[in-house]
């Protein structure tokens, strides 16, 4: 993992447009050590040949289209890290938004690292509640993965917990990069405002 | 000590897949296909033990189309039909339990305790297995426990950190566990047999009772909805054997097994393993943090109002933050343990325990002391406590002893007992070893065996009774010789004399010397902790000296006059500020604290608040608007100006209201509060008073604040398109209660059409807004 990636999409989760100022760069030269100790990266994953019938509708259909395998996939920085965000969140705000923001970037980063395995020709990691999909799909994933096994569970309202978990697809196969095209917040985008994307090009 | 194998069937949801028996709730097929059920059972019978097919039956998880009772009965009556033992299979609820998620200890205990009472003729025993929360677990065991007399068995599972997800290790597992009196405790599911050895080993050097082991077989690979197995009944077996060998007297299989594997296991049934037989330890523990009361821990004193004003203020205000962080300073000022008392009087007790630690748990991990002369609170502050507590205190009285006994029994705690009795404190070391005897013969009546009893040989003031320090020394000694660890409250040595904390320092060495395993004293006191830290290095604690190099090399040779230290620049590579305005500007706490008092000495505290500290902020708000400054600078600037609002306060009692108050919630289901705190310091940081509710809020809870507190206004978060609803129920209970404040809301899927929808009178994009539309429409 790259840290100069790692600070800049800490940053981006910040809302820090510009270049960061000394005092942000030592803070998180100060916390990203911590989340770091408290994590404890894990991840369940299943392959399917033939389409979850979940997934058999847009835009899910459109993403997946020239996919020979579709992988789900579950990932989590476990329970200690939300505890550590709110604790630091007690001491001082600054540093829980910060370790939030960290644990973020952190959480992403694993799971791309992880995603090599998968093989160069992949999709990005699509998640449910992306381009106008239901993000109460995360529950099929979760089930199908066996996602208790790495403990995430979901309250009645649907939320993921540990908070730092992620449940997403993966078509092998073909390659797909992140754009806005499809997003529903196209139009409102805080980071587009800016001119950037909320993703790592 | 020498154990009978017991041998345990295998995998049941990885046999029913073989089977082609797919379907959602498998506990289910105790009814619809108990056909299956059976068969498979029988496919077991070689082993000692059948477990029933129960592992997600329970009224948290289960969403199948029976009653609990039905499956229940049913499950048992085909379990028995392998003409085996038959133990009822509890897996955990699915739910997260609190402080991570939002299920809470009495939830948990319920369920358990309805199976409990469902089956408990009816079985030859439990088996509790595949938790990963030894919260949950507890609360389980406990119902088990409250409800029957047939063997518990209870199992967790580890990663290869040798954790169980939610972080607790084996010795921490296995000292709660065996507390509880379970009768046989260990590993289960996880990974593989290989992979389990190092946390096979560590159960087997703390564990007295029998170890279970109960591996997959191996990592599974999902593939098309199918669960894969690569693992032999070789490879299986091989480490098994070795399991045995080192003492390991009870298998089974998890996920994946077959007969084929438990079959081969069952030719070890009925022989003789040799377990090897531990050292008893006085160990307390947290869910994650263990403390074994060898050599001298900290245990830190500060979580108690007598004499402290400001924590007694927090108490009486519920301000729970308060506690929150009082408990996080001690831990970085090194504490090992804390005290936890909140006995002030006018307040519910047992009610303010509960809360107290469950707030000090999210905060810290580190394991607390139940400090209490009402044994209803004790109990309140134990029972949903995650770990092995130190419960403050017996003493010789018999009517206390059979008050808090009970107590540390059940809930599996280690006790201090005061030598003193009816009569008060004695004067002899020789009577209050008396005193000590008795109460350790006391605790064994009672189940408590002595490694779970310390003994504080109480210390008085030596303005007052001179002599008796030495008497409190001597007692110490001798009442380390009965094979108990021991504790004192050093600093009350001082009271009444000049400069407390050089005597203090001086009888804390004394006591460790004399025997002293647990000073309870204040963290903060560096002075008090160095002779904690050297007398580790002279009594050959601290190998090499390491840990006290580590924290004093390069301190000067010279005797110092205690000079107070240097304030720590914010950060190294930081330019300086000169003013207060730019300290609040720049975000910088300490030197916004620093240059507040500098103002204080020469101008009004109303003028530094209008002249200084709202211009700055104004500022900060302008340029943050204009997109110069972002999100982290405001939040940084906020802090700095709440520094600046809190040391005028200090100073200077508060006159009037302020500014008026803020309720704040994020609502009933969401449980992320980031944007709601960001919200909370900068609403403070412009002289708000904020009543923060918390996330994941009943909605019952956001009504009666409101009509309690009599806000300016209430303020609802809510993250998620599935929160909405909740956001808009919460809402429509407010008007319901004839609530007329205006309701802001906020969050990430809001905007101000959605906000409408829902009933709620305005919506504001960020904390900035919140704060300049409360001002605008709220304070005309």
């Amino acid at each position: 993992m790259n840290y100069s990636d790692l600070e800049r999409s800490i940053l981006t989760y910040l809302g820090f447009f510009s270049e960061p100022t000394a005092e942000m760069r030592a803070l998180i030269g100060e916390i990203l050590p911590r989340v770091k100790g408290a994590a404890r990266f894990r991840r369940a994953e299943g392959r399917f040949t033939a389409l979850p019938f979940f997934l058999s509708k847009e835009p899910y259909l459109n993403f997946l289209s020239g996919a020979h395998t579709v992988v789900l996939e579950a990932v989590t920085l476990g329970g200690e890290v939300d505890l550590l965000i709110r604790r630091l969140s007690k001491e001082d705000m600054l540093s829980g938004f910060v370790a939030d923001a960290c644990a973020s970037a952190l959480l992403e980063a694993y799971a791309d690292d992880a995603e090599e395995a998968l093989g160069t020709e992949r999709t990005y990691r699509f998640c449910p509640g992306y381009g106008g999909s239901d993000v109460r799909d995360v529950r099929y994933i979760l089930e199908s993965v066996k996602a208790e096994k790495i403990g995430i569970t979901r309250t009645e309202s649907g939320l993921m917990l540990p908070q730092k978990s992620m449940a997403g697809i993966v078509g092998l196969g073909k390659k797909t990069q992140k754009s806005c095209g499809e997003c529903i917040l196209k139009e409102h985008c805080a980071y587009r405002k800016e001119g950037r994307v909320c993703f790592e090009k | 000590m020498l154990r009978k194998v017991t041998v345990f069937d295998g995998g049941m949801g990885s046999e029913f897949e073989r089977r082609g028996v797919l379907v959602p709730v498998p506990e289910d097929l105790n009814i619809t296909d108990a056909e299956n059920v059976r068969a498979i059972h029988k496919a077991y019978s070689m082993a000692d033990v059948i477990s029933t097919n129960t592992f997600g039956l329970n009224r948290i998880k289960y969403r199948g189309k029976f009653s609990i009772q039905e499956v229940a009965e049913a499950a048992i009556q085909n379990a028995r039909s392998a003409g085996k033992r038959v133990f009822f299979d509890i897996g955990p609820t699915g739910g997260m339990m609190q402080p991570l998620g939002t299920l809470t200890f009495e939830e948990a205990y319920a369920a358990f305790e309805e199976l409990a009472l469902l089956t408990c003729n009816k079985v030859d025993g439990y088996i509790a297995e595949t938790f990963s929360d030894l919260k949950e677990l507890k609360a389980c065991v406990l119902a088990l426990k409250a409800h029957t007399d047939k063997p518990v068995y209870a199992t967790m599972t580890f990663d290869k950190t040798c954790r169980t997800l939610n972080g607790t290790t084996p010795e921490i597992a296995a000292a709660l566990l065996e507390n509880l009196g379970v009768d046989a405790l260990g590993v289960n599911c996880s990974l593989g047999p290989k992979e389990l050895k190092p946390v096979v080993e560590r159960f087997l050097a703390v564990s007295h009772v029998p170890v279970i082991v109960q591996p997959n077989r191996g990592l599974p690979q999902l593939v098309d909805g199918k669960t894969q197995y690569t693992l032999t009944v070789e490879d299986f077996m091989a480490p098994m054997c070795e399991f045995l060998k080192m003492g390991v007297s009870v298998v089974g299989g998890c996920c994946g097994t077959t007969p084929e594997f438990i079959a081969e296991l069952a030719k070890y049934s009925g022989t003789e393993v040799e377990q090897p037989e531990p050292e008893y330890k006085t160990v307390i523990t947290s869910s994650t943090r263990l403390v074994n009361l060898d050599g001298a821990r900290i245990c830190g004193e500060r979580l108690n109002p007598t004499g402290k004003k400001k924590l007694k203020e927090a108490l009486l205000k519920g301000d729970m933050d308060y506690l929150a962080r009082e408990a996080i300073s001690q831990e970085e000022a090194g504490a090992e343990l804390l005290d936890l008392n909140v006995g002030v009087p006018g307040l519910n007790e047992p009610a303010v325990m509960e809360r107290a630690a469950l707030c000090v748990q999210e905060a810290t991990d580190l394991p607390l002391q139940i400090d209490s002369s009402d044994p209803a609170a004790i109990e309140a502050g134990v029972r949903s406590y995650a770990g092995v507590p130190l419960i403050n205190s017996v003493n010789g009285e018999g009517k206390v002893m059979d008050a808090v006994f009970p107590i540390v029994k059940k809930y599996g705690a280690v006790v201090l007992g005061l030598t003193m009795d009816g009569k008060g404190v004695p004067r002899t070391a020789e009577e209050r070893l008396k005193i000590a005897e008795r109460i350790i013969a006391r605790a064994a009546e009672y189940g408590i065996p002595r490694h779970r009893v310390m003994i504080d040989t109480l210390v008085l003031t030596a303005s007052a009774e001179q002599p008796l320090v030495k008497e409190t020394l001597k007692a110490l000694t001798l009442v380390r010789k009965l094979g108990v660890k021991t504790a004192l409250g050093v600093s009350n040595v001082s009271f009444g004399l000049p400069d407390r904390p050089r005597l203090n320092r001086a009888f804390l060495a004394a006591a460790l010397q004399a025997g002293l395993n647990m000073p309870i004293m204040n963290p903060m006191d560096g002075e008090m902790m160095g002779t904690i830290y050297a007398y580790r290095v002279l009594s050959g604690e601290d190998m090499g000296a390491e840990d006290y190099i580590s924290r004093y090399a390069g301190a000067s040779n010279a005797p110092t006059a205690a000079a107070p230290a240097a304030p720590k620049a914010e950060s190294a590579n930081a330019s300086p500020v000169a003013t207060l305005y730019e300290a609040v500007r720049r975000g910088r706490k300490g030197e916004a604290r620093t240059f507040t008092e500098e103002e204080l000495k020469i101008k009004a505290p109303m003028d530094v608040v209008n002249g200084i500290l709202i211009p700055a902020l104004e500022e900060v708000g302008r340029l943050y608007d204009s997109g110069t400054l972002y999100l982290p600078q405001l939040i940084a600037a906020a802090e700095a100006a709440k520094e600046a609002f809190a040391r005028i306060q200090e100073k200077f009692e508060r006159t009037g209201e302020g500014r008026g108050k803020v309720v704040l919630a994020t609502v009933k289901g969401d449980v992320h509060d980031i944007g709601k705190n960001i919200c909370k310091v900068v609403l403070e940081s412009y002289g708000f008073e904020v009543v923060d509710l918390g996330k994941d809020v009943p909605i019952e809870r956001v009504v009666e604040a409101a009509l309690r507190e009599k806000p300016l206004c209430v303020g609802l978060s809510a993250l998620m398109t599935t929160t909405v609803p909740s956001m808009k129920a919460t809402i429509e209970a407010l008007r319901a209660a004839g609530c007329t404040l205006p309701v802001f809301a906020g969050g990430a899927v809001l905007n101000r059409e959605v906000a409408r929808e829902i009933g709620a009178d305005f919506y504001t994009e960020n904390a900035l807004e919140l704060v300049k539309s409360i001002e605008k429409e709220l304070l005309k």
